[in-house]
């Protein structure tokens, strides 16, 4: 078992290594300098090829990389911290630290300053919309899915498919009309800002909302066929005849070997609500994780870029160990070799 | 006048202020604007990557920025120049602290009517009025930004449900969704701020001045006002003065005139039009729909436009080399600024490669006359060469438009886009 989990985290460093010299490379090949951007159109050339220099931008791809990868590792100080390139950028934890993200040149602060907030607001809002996904689409995956082509079946099915089918900005900007303009219920937007008046609580809302309606019916779909697939097999039919009730064997029977495939599914949602959420995020100014890569991407702020990489990577390839875990517990049949 | 620690402001700070601006190490665009009274360009000897000399920037004397007294500078310029009240204006130049060496941030100090408290790239800056201002008001406590991000929607949600109290600007469709809201007032001032279809005239298609005037001819400037502006904006008359300017001079108008659109491209050797590729940038969106509203007017005198819409990125590397670009201006108080800055020979940001020494030495004379009535004279020859040979199609000026809170007291859109909040109140 331990060594299966050494490899396991082995091969997730390995992963991370390398999406992250992939990210380096593309990065590389974006059009636009982060001098120009941070200076601005009006800001001379000669101003943009100094301040190039003063962030060493203009070194060897390998260079740059090996040195981003040392500064990560904690091996050298962070050479953008030395007071002597006049960019007035200090990190309190100090210049050399393991996990030591770097220099957003974007928001002009250490990357660990602001990466792990907005992971945070992120986490929030994907969590509790997890929170909600989960009995919603099993609710309706199970339902729909006992009885293929029944009334209950169409009625729900159509449900998930015009919701799934309705994207993230159409539905918020939709709700937004609903229960902020016509029904002036609850906040526009979601800075997660209490000055207004408007409480934490009440700004979650609208986001959880699009996200859950958008993504319950999918995952319900997916319930919904592996329940047909189940609801087909003799054992059923068996417990059927034995006299057990339909509810008795939904509960103890089918449902657990029906989430056997969506439970992949589910988990790789995780994913989707944490780097994926960038529209919803947009839509009520959220202050999250997607928002961030974005600006980050756009303003070629590679610190930023990295650090967000590497994050979501570390978490696709927890969500799929978990995935795998999960197996084990849920089918007999699979086992650890 | 007091810095916001109590110590008086005097004139070393104000020189000192001046003297780091002109230091291309500090990556100020103020530098830009000195270029050519206060700073002067001068080769370092060295050479780049490419075999060019390398340029560096300096005072062009030691006495450019001199200290008079405590309470005087004086700026002592190697050629005239009538702009300088309105550079010392431009927002890049604040006055920031020497002890702290020009810090700026939270309790960086300052001789503003406000603190700034905190600072946050992507969420918000809050600032804290201060009781011993040397100016009127501050009426307000406490005053701050948020960062809403760049959906439009977002901004209508916040005023809708009176998270914030306003915003920095509202382009016409949000004014038109936030109609119906009764708390909330539209704020509307005239600007110059422009958009230009600038032409290389090295290019074998635009080479002949008769194909750019045909393309001035070719586009019908209300229309275009009232479908990419929804009627938020003034005809320009493509010599980039505007009637708001105080030196502008009135010339006979012009509008759409199709069959002398043709004609002179018959002439310049093109009867049958021809196709070119034009850049843009699709955000803001007013840009786009410019881009395309001109392109459908070329069409119908036989010059079909293909639009490349270039993210803001990649836009601003190549935005003075495309041959055939549609480019927005800011605001400028002044007409021989602009004229200054994009169509002199040579100047930094002459995006339309635009050399006419005629004109240049127009405009020179130009910027040494003080008075704005005599300087129109002198505009009127300017006008008129722009028209005939120069490098632009322009539509028109923005009305640049935002939305308050009714309840916020005091406010006034000013072109620069400038927000004075010492003279807001807020109703209780």
């Amino acid at each position: 078992m331990a060594r299966y989990l050494i490899g396991r985290l082995g091969l997730m460093l390995l992963t991370m290594a390398c999406a992250s010299f992939l990210v380096f490379a593309v990065c590389e090949f974006t059009p636009g300098s982060v001098a120009r951007k941070s200076l601005g159109p009006f800001a001379t050339q000669q101003q943009v090829q100094l301040l190039m220099e003063k962030l060493k931008a203009n070194d060897p791809l390998m260079v740059r990389y090996g040195r981003w990868l040392g500064v990560l590792l904690g091996l050298i100080p962070d050479p953008l911290q030395d007071p002597g390139t006049g960019l007035n950028f200090t990190d309190w934890r100090g210049k050399q630290y393991f996990g030591n993200f770097g220099y957003s040149t974007l928001n002009k602060l250490p990357v660990n300053d602001i990466i792990w907030e907005r992971l945070g607001n992120t986490a929030l809002l994907g969590g509790i919309a997890f929170l909600l996904i989960i009995p919603f689409s099993i609710l309706f995956g199970v339902l729909s899915g006992l009885k293929e082509g029944g009334g209950l079946d169409r009625s729900l099915s159509v449900i998930c498919i015009t919701f799934t089918s309705i994207p993230e900005f159409a539905s918020g900007v939709f709700l937004v009309t609903l229960f902020v303009i016509l029904w002036p219920l609850l906040p526009g937007t979601s800075p997660l800002n209490t000055d207004a008046g408007w409480s934490l609580p009440s700004q979650l809302v609208l986001p959880v909302a699009v996200l859950v309606v958008y993504d319950f019916g999918y995952v319900a779909r997916m319930i919904r066929v592996s329940m047909i697939g189940v609801m087909e097999k003799p054992y059923i039919r068996t417990a059927l005849l034995k006299g057990m009730s339909t509810r008795q064997v939904v509960l103890g029977h089918a449902l657990r070997n029906a989430m056997i495939a969506p439970f992949t599914v589910l988990l790789l949602q995780i994913n989707f609500l944490i780097s994926g959420v960038v529209v919803t995020e947009l839509v009520f100014a959220y202050p999250g994780f997607g928002r961030l890569i974005l600006e980050a991407s756009l303003f070629g702020d590679v610190a930023t870029i990295e650090a967000a990489t590497l994050i979501t990577v570390a978490i696709a390839v927890t969500t799929q160990f978990i995935g795998d875990l999960g197996y084990v517990l849920l089918d007999p049949r699979v086992r650890i070799s | 006048m007091k810095w916001h620690s109590g110590r008086q402001l005097n004139a070393d700070d104000v020189v000192w202020n001046l003297k780091r601006v002109c230091d291309p190490a500090i990556g100020s665009s103020m530098l830009g604007l000195f270029t050519g009274y206060l700073v002067e360009e001068y080769e370092t000897g060295e050479k780049d990557d490419k075999g060019n000399p390398k340029k560096s920037s300096r005072l062009w004397s030691d006495k450019a920025i001199e200290k008079v007294d405590d309470s005087t500078v004086r700026l002592n310029a190697s050629t005239p120049q009538i702009a300088v009240a309105e550079h010392l204006f431009h927002y890049p130049m604040f006055i920031l602290d020497p002890q702290q060496n020009g810090s700026f941030g939270p309790a960086a100090n300052g001789t503003g009517p406000f603190e700034l408290v905190e600072y946050t790239v992507g969420k918000s800056a809050k600032y804290k009025a201060r009781t011993d201002y040397w100016g009127d008001g501050p009426h307000l406590a406490t005053f701050e930004f948020v960062d809403l991000g760049d959906s439009p929607g977002a901004g209508i949600a916040a005023m809708a449900s009176k998270q914030v109290d306003g915003l920095s600007e509202a382009d016409a469709v949000q004014i038109n969704s936030m109609k119906a809201f009764p708390h909330v007032a539209v704020y509307k001032v005239e600007t110059t701020q422009t958009i230009v279809a600038r032409m290389h005239p090295e290019v074998e298609q635009f080479k002949d001045k008769r194909v750019r005037q045909a393309m001035r001819h070719a586009i019908d400037r209300d229309k275009i006002i009232q479908t990419v502006l929804l009627g938020a904006g003034t005809p320009a008359e493509d010599h980039h003065v505007a009637p708001s300017h105080p030196e502008y001079a009135a010339l006979p108008k012009y509008g759409r005139d199709v069959e002398k659109a043709k004609k002179l491209l018959a002439d310049a050797g093109y009867p049958n039009g021809f196709e070119y590729d034009m850049v843009t940038r699709p955000d803001p969106i007013w840009e786009l729909n410019t881009a395309q509203a001109v392109a459908e007017q070329f069409k119908d005198i036989g010059v079909k436009v293909n639009i490349k819409s270039l993210p803001s990125a990649q836009y601003w590397e190549v935005w003075t080399e495309a041959p055939f670009s549609l480019t927005a201006w800011g605001h400028r108080p002044l007409a021989i600024m602009t004229l200054g800055l994009a169509y002199r020979s040579n100047a930094a940001w002459n995006e339309s490669h635009y050399n006419n020494p005629e004109f240049d030495h127009l405009l020179t004379q130009a910027e040494g006359i003080l008075d704005p009535k005599e300087r129109s004279k002198v505009m009127a020859k300017i006008e008129a060469i722009m028209q005939d040979d120069g490098p632009i199609v322009q539509p028109f000026w923005r009305v640049f438009s935002t939305v308050m809170d009714k309840k916020v007291k005091g406010f006034e859109l000013h072109p620069s886009q400038y927000i004075f909040a010492h003279q807001y109140g807020v109703e209780a």
